[in-house]
């Protein structure tokens, strides 16, 4: 089975805008999303640069760019993404 | 003498039902002439009262040794000018003075306080010493050693509380004693023999406490430790040059250093990786509980961390402004630095537009003036030599 890649922006503007408290990612899942998941840290995804990109903090969700992420939208996204079951 | 670098460190624990240490510990590195005065004073007694004789013995001694005429004389001249107390008839303070000169000689002068340890090659060097008599005709005597200092020697000397450490109790019915001490830290240099005179001196102090009942210091423990090695390097990138097109040349600078390799910052690391064609990997669970960014690592970096906020709070730590914390990528970044001597800063000043954000939640400073301030306390606060660079 792939898992879903979740990569967690952890330079400073993320980190100051949020992305600290994005890195409890792993506390919220439950245990059957959690299966589907990996969580990994970017040093810095290089997109708080240009404001097309949105608001920091930023998280890839697969190739999906979140801006202004939360724990709430980086879940729904996952969801999303996640397989049906049968 | 030139090529070595002096590494001079010291640690203390104060006697426990004090609020004050009793010992006093000076050091004086004069750059640019290559001397350093070293002085450990022992006060009577201990608190307030002994904190006070021996900053006061420490200083004159200090005020003495940096005269550029014989201190031997002036080593009477404090031992006869200290009384001895009425009760006790003892010393109102020892002291050693550690004085080494520019053409690799070193003078050490004694009184009281123990005998101090030669370390050449792992193994403890005897050292003859003159010795002088007091000329009140008392029990003191002033001890007067000279020799020339070898690459990767050490000075180790202490206070009467590492000696007698552990004092009456079975397994140390004297204490720990010189010869005791001595063997210990001949056995560390012997295990690690890159040793940090930080470290080392931290080791003596700890391991001379865990010999006190109940892990209760009795008297003040001080351990000050003077080690002569050939140079450490270390660099520290920061930031994005400030032209493009340097990138490569920036990034080859980083590859070719000859020593240790150190980037903060995200961007500056994704440059690094991208020009040397390497992976980054974040590790982001280590330091989960931090209140700092995570490191990464990447094959040919000692160390990877975020820029800004970390810099900020290494440069807190080496001021000493900031609490203990525990470990995180700011604590590992200040260690790598103080077990260096000579810094290399290099600094990319380009300015990320990012940061200018009035809506950030805090100020960030700007880098340069930042790495400045670290420079500055590296160079004030901990005797390292350091360079900037900006690109």
């Amino acid at each position: 089975m792939k898992k879903i890649n979740v990569s967690i922006c952890t330079g400073t503007t993320c980190y100051l805008m949020g992305g600290a408290h994005l890195l409890t990612f792993d506390e919220v899942l439950d245990p059957v999303t959690a299966e589907h998941v990996e969580i990994s840290g970017a040093h810095c995804l290089g997109l708080c640069g240009s404001e097309a990109h949105g608001k920091a903090p930023f998280v890839k969700v697969d190739d999906h760019i979140i801006a202004d992420a939360t724990l709430m939208k980086v879940l729904d996204k996952v969801r999303d993404l996640m397989p049906e079951e049968d | 003498m030139k090529s070595l670098f002096t590494e001079v460190e010291f640690h203390q624990i104060r006697k426990a039902s004090e609020n004050t240490l009793g010992d006093a510990f000076m050091v004086n590195k004069d750059s640019s002439e290559q001397r350093l005065i070293a002085v450990l004073a022992d006060g009577l007694g201990s608190g307030v009262k002994a904190n006070i004789l021996a900053n006061m013995t420490a200083r004159m001694a200090m005020k003495f040794a940096e005269t550029d005429t014989d201190f031997t004389h002036y080593a009477k001249v404090i031992m006869d000018a200290l009384p001895v107390c009425q009760v006790r008839r003892i010393a109102y303070a020892t002291f050693t003075v550690v004085d080494c000169r520019p053409d690799g000689s070193v003078q050490i002068v004694e009184q009281g306080n123990p005998p101090f340890i030669l370390l050449r090659g792992g193994q403890q060097v005897k050292v003859p010493a003159c010795e002088y008599d007091s000329a009140r005709n008392d029990y003191r005597k002033l001890r007067v050693y000279r020799f020339h200092i070898q690459p990767e020697d050490r000075i180790v000397f202490f206070s009467d509380g590492v000696t007698e450490s552990g004092m009456g109790t079975a397994g140390y019915p004297l204490g720990w004693r010189i010869t005791g001490c001595a063997d210990y830290v001949a056995n560390r240099v012997q295990a690690e023999p890159q040793i940090s005179a930080r470290n080392l001196a931290r080791l003596v102090t700890r391991t001379a406490l865990q010999k006190e009942p109940d892990r209760k210091a009795y008297d003040d423990i001080s351990c000050g430790v003077i080690y002569f090695r050939t140079p450490r390097r270390t660099l520290l990138a920061s930031g994005p040059p400030f032209a493009d097109n340097r990138d490569a040349d920036f990034a080859e600078r980083i590859r070719s250093f000859d020593g240790t390799r150190i980037v903060s910052g995200g961007t500056t690391a994704d440059i690094v990786a991208r020009e040397l064609g390497r992976d980054i990997h974040t590790d982001l669970f280590r330091f989960k509980r931090s209140s700092l960014p995570p490191i990464s690592t990447m094959e040919g970096i000692d160390l990877i961390t975020e820029g800004i906020l970390t810099l900020t709070e290494t440069l807190r730590q080496l001021e000493g402004s900031s609490a203990r914390a525990s470990e995180n990528a700011a604590t590992l970044l200040r260690d790598r630095l103080l077990d260096s001597d000579v810094i290399h800063l290099l600094i990319g000043t380009r300015i990320n537009h990012a940061h200018q954000d009035p809506n950030l939640p805090v100020e960030l400073e700007i880098r340069r003036s930042l790495m400045r301030r670290i420079a500055t306390a590296l160079e004030d606060r901990y005797f390292k030599e350091v360079n900037l660079e900006f690109i």
